[in-house]
């Protein structure tokens, strides 16, 4: 058997071992087997969901609030980045404001963004896109300033004027950095997501949770569980394979 | 202390030993065989590449060969036994830089009477006394391979294993190392076995210079070093039976390292 | 401490860009008061009252409680789990792929399910804070054992050390540096997990007292429990590199020699 043939067999065998320890879980009645579902009925129940039923409707809202709200955040904070980095002076001035704010975690404001914006899908959008920006406004930054000064010489001594040095050697020199803290906020934007469906019944998978289990439907609650878990993963895995390929010469894609 | 057995086992053994990469393909070690007696000091030298390091890990149990045997007093061990000591290359990667000079000497001795007593006599034998309390990041390179030596004698060890010990530090302090490593030697009455490329450095301290082919190695010969003890480095390395032997070690290690490898 | 001239500027700056915020707030909370505008002296005073008596109690302690337990109990799990594969190569592919699945787990989705095992108890709340801490603690430790240099391994072997001996005494140490940035990421996740699981299902903590705040339309209590979280936040972090600073200094000096080693 090959080595990666035998890795996979391990690997499976390991998630093998999980399912037997839930299963002994319910079988010993650690937890209450009520609570606890088979790993076939939460499966079962997956698939069902997810064919054309209610999971399917909630996954699809949820994604349907993250996907503008990450945008919105990739521009704003990719913009902000830049800027802070190429102008001191703006960068100084509000430095005691993004210090002030930085240490607070962007779920606490929840509940004055519901003051401002009431309960619906700007007050979503707006809290998905005001928690994504930090890690995207701050990773440009750094990565802007971190670019090599010799490339910026370069440029000049190519005689490329100011935008088109900012354009052709800053942005693709600042696009890993930029790529790291979009995917940190990906995963931040969907936590941000679920956790408003939580609170507000805001349609997403967040509610669909909620829903479930005060309606004691457990096995689809955990089913859900469990989805998510896949959505969370396929999220991260579907930005580092574009980073992958459009970045192959970044030092963290280099030696593949 | 060494010990004194009624039947004067050798301390050291390496019989017909073999050692590859992997199990099959090319040999790194081919039918190595050689002894150290009690007391000895024992210098292996040979081309560059040859294996040497390979052979010392073995000689320390930290590998096990592929075909013959490792004995340590006619035993063999799949570990490396608690009468052995080892100093390595890189001093600077050998010493925990967590822990001050006081506490890597410390680090082997376990359930020990008079901790303390026998830690400031290794730190006095490498005259670091005065550094216990300095950490790693803050020692010269001489010092800190000096450390190392100390950390490796306090155990009390009967085989002390150098490997190539005085290769990064400058001419200078390469001298006063090797007369420290060889006072501490006699004065502990321990069996040491030195790798080295540096010929001079093997003639100067050795009783018996093994010189090794190049790979896949094995002891092309062994020369006795009679050499008046205790040496000096100027008069010692002037004398003419020291050069007669140095030249003769040396032509034997160019011979070998004019010439290709063998695929044994 | 004397400021240089060449200081002043930017620290003038500085001060007068947070002055002008805070007087166009204080203005516009007064010519238009709005729900969501609190005058500044209000909020100034919730936040006072939340570090006394009643509301320390209640609110403060409470989710202080949390969040520091948590925190440890994904620390020490982490930490011990992520040596240990670290080390332990052959764990590798056993335990990857699980590992994988795990970790991207969004932790807010766990919270109905631990609600559901747990009730709605701080056993619930110091789960979930754990559960979503944990990892970058595990990677990190785990990395770090990865990269323990052999030499120090082999000095353990030789000084005959068992491999708990030398889990603990040599690659725990070694991997600290690592340690430390992976526990500086869960600190800030568990800050997160403290104030949604209170947002979400808990009568008290800080948390719930501003989302209870929010539904009374008390504002300024709103803004002033937020800035309290953020306090914690920041005290925390610098208490934490606080302590990175006194337990790594051996690891500065050393980086600080090997860099200048090179080149």
């Amino acid at each position: 058997m090959t080595k990666r043939a035998a890795n996979a067999a391990k690997g499976i065998a390991g998630i093998a071992v999980t399912v037997a320890l839930w299963e002994a879980a319910r079988a010993l009645g650690v937890v209450d087997p009520r609570d606890l579902p088979s790993t076939a009925a939460i499966i079962r129940a997956a698939a069902e969901g997810l064919w054309g039923g209610e999971l399917a409707r909630a996954v699809a809202a949820t994604i349907g609030s993250w996907t503008p709200g990450l945008l919105l955040a990739a521009l704003a904070g990719a913009a902000g980045g830049i800027a802070l980095a190429l102008l001191p002076r703006l960068e100084i001035a509000t430095r005691p404001v993004l210090e002030f704010l930085r240490p607070i975690p962007s779920v606490a404001l929840i509940p004055v963004a519901l003051l401002v914006l009431g309960v619906g899908l700007e007050m979503q959008l707006f809290m998905i896109a005001f928690a994504s920006i930090w890690p995207i406004l701050f990773s440009t930054k750094t990565g802007v300033e971190g670019v090599d000064p010799r490339f910026m010489e370069t440029g000049r001594v190519l005689h490329l004027g100011p935008s088109a040095r900012i354009v052709r050697i800053v942005l693709p020199a600042a696009l890993p950095s930029f790529a790291t803290g979009l995917r940190t906020a990906s995963a931040i934007a969907l936590v941000v997501a679920i956790t408003v469906e939580m609170l507000t019944g805001q349609a997403g998978i967040g509610s669909y949770i909620e829903n479930v289990r005060l309606n004691g439907l457990i096995t689809e609650m955990w089913a859900a569980i469990f989805v998510t878990g896949v959505l969370g993963y396929l999220i991260n895995t579907l930005f580092v394979t574009v980073e992958r390929a459009v970045m192959p010469w970044s030092p963290e894609n280099r030696d593949r | 202390m060494a010990d004194s057995t009624s039947v004067r086992e050798p301390i050291l053994a390496v019989e017909n030993v073999s050692k590859g990469f992997n199990a099959v393909g090319p040999r790194i070690l081919s039918g190595m065989t050689f002894r150290q007696e009690p007391g000895q000091f024992v210098a292996v030298v040979g081309p560059s590449g040859c294996g040497k390091t390979t052979l010392l890990r073995c000689i320390a149990s930290l590998m096990q060969p592929d075909e013959g045997e490792v004995l340590h007093r006619g035993q063999h061990f799949d570990d490396p036994p608690s009468w052995l000591s080892i100093v390595f290359q890189d001093y600077n990667r050998s010493l925990f830089p967590w822990l001050s000079v006081r506490q890597n000497v410390a680090f082997g001795l376990r359930g020990v009477d008079a901790r303390d007593e026998r830690i400031m006599k290794a730190l006095q034998a490498v005259n670091l006394d005065h550094a216990a309390d300095l950490y790693p990041w803050q020692l010269s390179g001489g010092m800190q391979q000096r450390c190392a030596l100390a950390r490796s004698i306090v155990v009390k060890p009967h085989l002390l294993l150098l490997d190539e010990p005085f290769a990064s530090v400058d001419a200078q302090t390469r001298i006063d190392l090797q007369d420290m490593v060889m006072d501490i030697c006699r004065d502990m009455a321990l069996s040491t076995l030195l790798v080295t490329h540096d010929i001079d450095e093997a003639v100067f301290m050795a009783d018996k210079v093994v010189v090794l082919s190049t790979r896949p190695a094995r002891v092309v010969e062994e020369i006795a070093i009679d050499l008046p003890r205790p040496r000096d480095q100027l008069a010692t390395k002037e004398s003419p039976e020291f050069l007669r032997l140095r030249h003769h070690v040396y032509t034997l290690v160019r011979q070998q390292a004019q010439r290709l490898p063998r695929e044994d | 401490m004397t400021v240089k001239g060449h200081q002043i500027a930017p620290l003038a700056w500085q001060a007068a860009t947070v002055v002008a915020l805070v007087a166009l707030w204080q203005w516009a909370a007064l010519t238009h008061p709005a729900v969501y505008l609190p005058p500044i002296g209000r909020v100034v005073d919730g936040y006072i009252r939340l570090w006394h008596g009643d509301l320390l109690a209640n609110a403060l302690l409470p989710s202080l409680y949390r969040l520091a337990t948590g925190l440890l109990a994904a620390i020490v799990i982490g930490c011990a789990a992520g040596i240990a594969l670290g080390s332990l190569r052959w764990l590798d592919p056993w335990v990857r792929p699980t590992l994988e699945y795990l970790r991207f787990i969004p932790a807010v989705a766990i919270l109905p399910a631990a609600l559901l095992v747990f009730g709605p108890t701080d056993q619930m709340r110091i789960f979930v804070i754990a559960f979503g801490s944990v990892f970058p603690v595990l990677l990190a430790a785990t990395d770090g054992a990865r990269r323990v240099d052999p030499i120090l391994l082999d000095v353990a072997r030789v000084s005959g050390l068992s491999t708990i001996e030398r889990l603990i005494r040599v690659v725990l140490p070694a991997a600290l540096p690592s340690v430390f940035s992976g526990v500086r990421v869960a600190l800030s996740i568990a800050l997160v997990m403290m104030v949604i699981s209170e947002l979400i299902a808990a009568d008290d903590g800080l948390g719930f007292y501003i989302l209870r705040n929010q539904r009374l339309f008390q504002t300024a209590n709103v803004y002033a429990g937020v800035l309290t979280i953020g306090t914690i936040g920041l005290v925390l972090t610098l208490a934490l590199l606080a302590i990175e600073k006194r337990v790594l200094a051996w690891h500065r000096g050393w980086r600080g020699l090997t860099e200048t080693n090179r080149g």
